[in-house]
């Protein structure tokens, strides 16, 4: 187990995450935690989406094929043709926005309650509560947990693997 | 004129897989994504992928190999969902340019034919707005049939069998755990029954992103390698019949890897000492069979970017250890004696490359994560397991419809790949259904591919044409009118 600092990884990525020093802050607090549990449910459906950003639309013109120009010529010829008609419609539509935007937009709460919707189909919360917890250090069953960062870990050595390298950080 | 052809496309979170009607299998498997490799400053189409032995090879040689070390993604979909259509229709118009209508160059484009799209359930009005503007407006289909994923799966698995319950019955429930969610989904005469579908927030990428979460965490950083870790957990992952058997496996295993020779042998003994209290496993099974502590472990290798670009399995037979541990049989040992040597100079070579840090090992992990799908509670989501999703499912059908349908459960989707997944499922499974039901789970040959095949299925059919909205029907009556058409 290696600190990843120590790693000779050249071609890994060694940029840090942005999360993890917001992440750092909201573990130190334990009425934060919640909000970081949530965080980390979040960043699992997260894409490395790259480092800048990127004019999108100009890029991906660039890196078709000469096969997709029919395509993109009726596109283009689309966009302008929408452009006189509809332009705020169309600067909306190019943003592109979040799944979770687009449901509050959707206002499915309003919907009857016999309606099946995104919302109602949820399966809901275990009919158990109890959660296992697993070591971060080695992943073993934990029954520890750090009284500075709310983090598991199953025995002394994996608590001393802890404190040394990983203790209030969220991505080693 | 009505158009003769179908494309059949099966959009996912994750590969797209695209086709004609009335064929065996898709024309094109594509990840449904641009990507940036580190080496470019643009966004590029990923290459086809193909499951077929005869394709493969005609991809490999077609392709570049690119290198995806810390490649940047971007996706058209997102929860599931389409929420870049921009993206979505450079994608498709890539895919039907380059890779579809080449192979039919006299089929004479969109225009000339009609489309089933796959959408998922629950789809939002305005997402399904976009997607029809995309399909007439911007490719120009002559017309478009939308279904939805699990009554597809449905259609093929009941004409695969014909004598199968899900084809005498008409019924069936559809496990569909993909890319972006998990659905469990009763089709009644090939309808979807949708007031009573129950979906779990989780799918392949969030299992490939906690992987990621652990490697990191635990021995190398890999947060930005996404194709690798999508390798790493198709090639190593698998489902465990016994969780907390299989943590104490690999708590010995990595004992080992951690200490020094030294010292190893001392923890060894100790960890098999407390397994020996609690545990089902004995001291004696261990120590006397030294092949057993590294069942579970294996070793990847991460591309060095010189020789290859692309990780591997160290030893594809190591990886395929943690088959000899069985459902409550500890008796096997398929790595006995006879094995031994062998394995010791295997560990030898590994202790050696593993000073250049280029690979990493994994353990609990193999286990560990698709061990959520199961246990969602266990991330912290409060969301119920797979086992109590499919009981919340067949409850909210009708009472005559449960032991058919807990007779008839079909397994689809990519992430339904991980070994031994039926098996634990039904394990969980049976004690949550009552006694005088049969539980019987269907896993499919090629999960990724029988969505598509039902779609080609029913593109084929002689009803298909009436069923679809054309052109011009959109056209007069807008999206929303023509959708109540497809019974979502
Ligand atoms: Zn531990
Ligand atoms: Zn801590």
């Amino acid at each position: 187990m290696d600190d990843d600092a120590s790693n000779p990884l050249r071609r890994m990525s060694s940029r840090t995450r942005k999360v993890a020093p917001k992440m750092a802050a909201a573990l130190a607090s334990s009425d934060n935690r919640n909000q970081a549990a949530l965080a980390r449910l979040e960043a699992l459906e997260n894409d490395n989406a790259g480092i800048e950003t990127v004019e999108i639309n100009d890029e991906d013109e660039d890196s078709l094929d000469d096969d997709d120009q029919v395509y993109m010529q009726k596109k283009q010829s689309k966009s302008m043709k929408r452009k006189t008609r509809q332009a705020k419609a169309l600067e909306a539509r190019k943003a592109p926005r979040t799944f979770l935007e687009l449901l509050h937009e959707a206002n499915l709460e309003s919907l009857p309650p016999h309606v099946p919707s995104y919302l109602r189909a949820a399966v809901g919360p275990p009919s158990s509560t109890s959660r296992r917890h697993f070591c971060t250090v080695c992943g073993s069953a934990a029954s520890y947990t750090c009284v500075r960062c709310g983090v598991r870990f199953c025995s002394c050595r994996c608590q001393n693997i802890h404190n040394d390298t990983r203790c209030l950080k969220f991505v080693a | 004129m009505q158009p003769s052809t179908v494309v059949v496309l099966d959009n996912g979170g994750g590969l797209i897989k695209a086709g004609f009607g009335g064929e065996m299998d898709p024309t094109a498997i594509i990840p449904n994504c641009l990507f940036r490799p580190l080496s470019s400053k643009k966004w590029l189409h990923p290459s086809p992928i193909s499951t077929t032995p005869s394709s493969a090879a005609a991809a490999a040689a077609a392709s570049d190999p690119i290198d995806l070390t810390s490649a940047a993604v971007r996706r058209p979909l997102d929860r599931g969902y389409l929420i870049n259509p921009d993206l979505q229709r450079d994608i498709w118009a890539h895919l039907l340019s380059s890779l579809l209508f080449p192979q039919r160059p006299n089929l004479g484009g969109p225009s000339h034919s009609s489309l089933l799209l796959t959408e998922p359930l629950f789809s939002l009005p305005s997402v399904q707005r976009a997607t029809d503007e995309l399909v007439f407006e911007d490719l120009g289909f002559a017309a478009l049939y939308v279904a939805d994923s699990p009554s597809l799966a449905h259609l093929y698995e009941a004409s695969r069998r014909p004598s199968g319950l899900a084809s005498k019955a008409q019924c069936s429930l559809v496990v569909d755990c993909g890319f972006s969610f998990t659905h469990a989904a009763p089709v009644f005469q090939n309808f979807t029954l949708n007031y009573a579908v129950k979906r779990i927030d989780l799918g392949g990428k969030a299992l490939t992103n906690y992987l990621k979460e652990l490697v990191s965490y635990r021995s190398v950083n890999v947060m930005d390698e996404t194709f690798l870790m999508d390798d790493v957990k198709e090639r190593l992952c698998f489902v465990s019949l016994d969780v907390a058997r299989d943590l104490k496996i690999a708590r010995c295993a990595m004992w080992e890897t951690w200490e020094s020779s030294r010292f190893e042998w001392v923890y060894l003994v100790l960890t098999v000492c407390e397994m020996g209290n609690e545990g089902n496993l004995e001291k004696d099974d261990i120590l006397r069979k030294p092949g057993k502590e590294n069942l579970l472990r294996c070793t990847y290798v991460l591309p060095d970017g010189v020789t290859h670009t692309k990780g591997f399995v160290k030893d594809p037979d190591e990886a395929q250890r943690y088959l000899s541990l069985t459902d409550g049989d500890r008796d096997q040992t398929p790595n006995g004696n006879a094995d031994q040597p062998q394995v010791t100079e295997k560990l030898e070579n590994r202790k050696k490359t593993d000073l250049t840090k280029n690979e990493f090992d994994l353990t609990n992990e193999r286990f560990l994560v698709p061990e959520m799908i199961f246990h969602p509670a266990d991330l912290g989501m409060n969301q119920a397991g797979l086992a109590e999703c499919i009981v919340r499912a067949v409850n909210s059908c009708h009472p005559d419809l449960h032991p058919l349908l807990y007779e008839s459960i079909i397994l689809t989707g990519g992430s339904t790949l991980f070994p031994r997944i039926a098996q634990r499922l039904e394990k969980e499974l049976r004690p949550l259904v009552p006694d005088d039901y049969r539980v019987k789970i269907t896993a499919q040959e090629d999960p990724i591919l029988s969505v598509w095949r039902g779609g080609s299925l029913l593109a084929s059919s002689p009803d298909f044409e009436a069923m679809c909205v054309t052109k011009a029907e959109y056209e007069e009556l807008g999206s929303a009118r023509c959708r109540r058409r497809f019974f979502h």
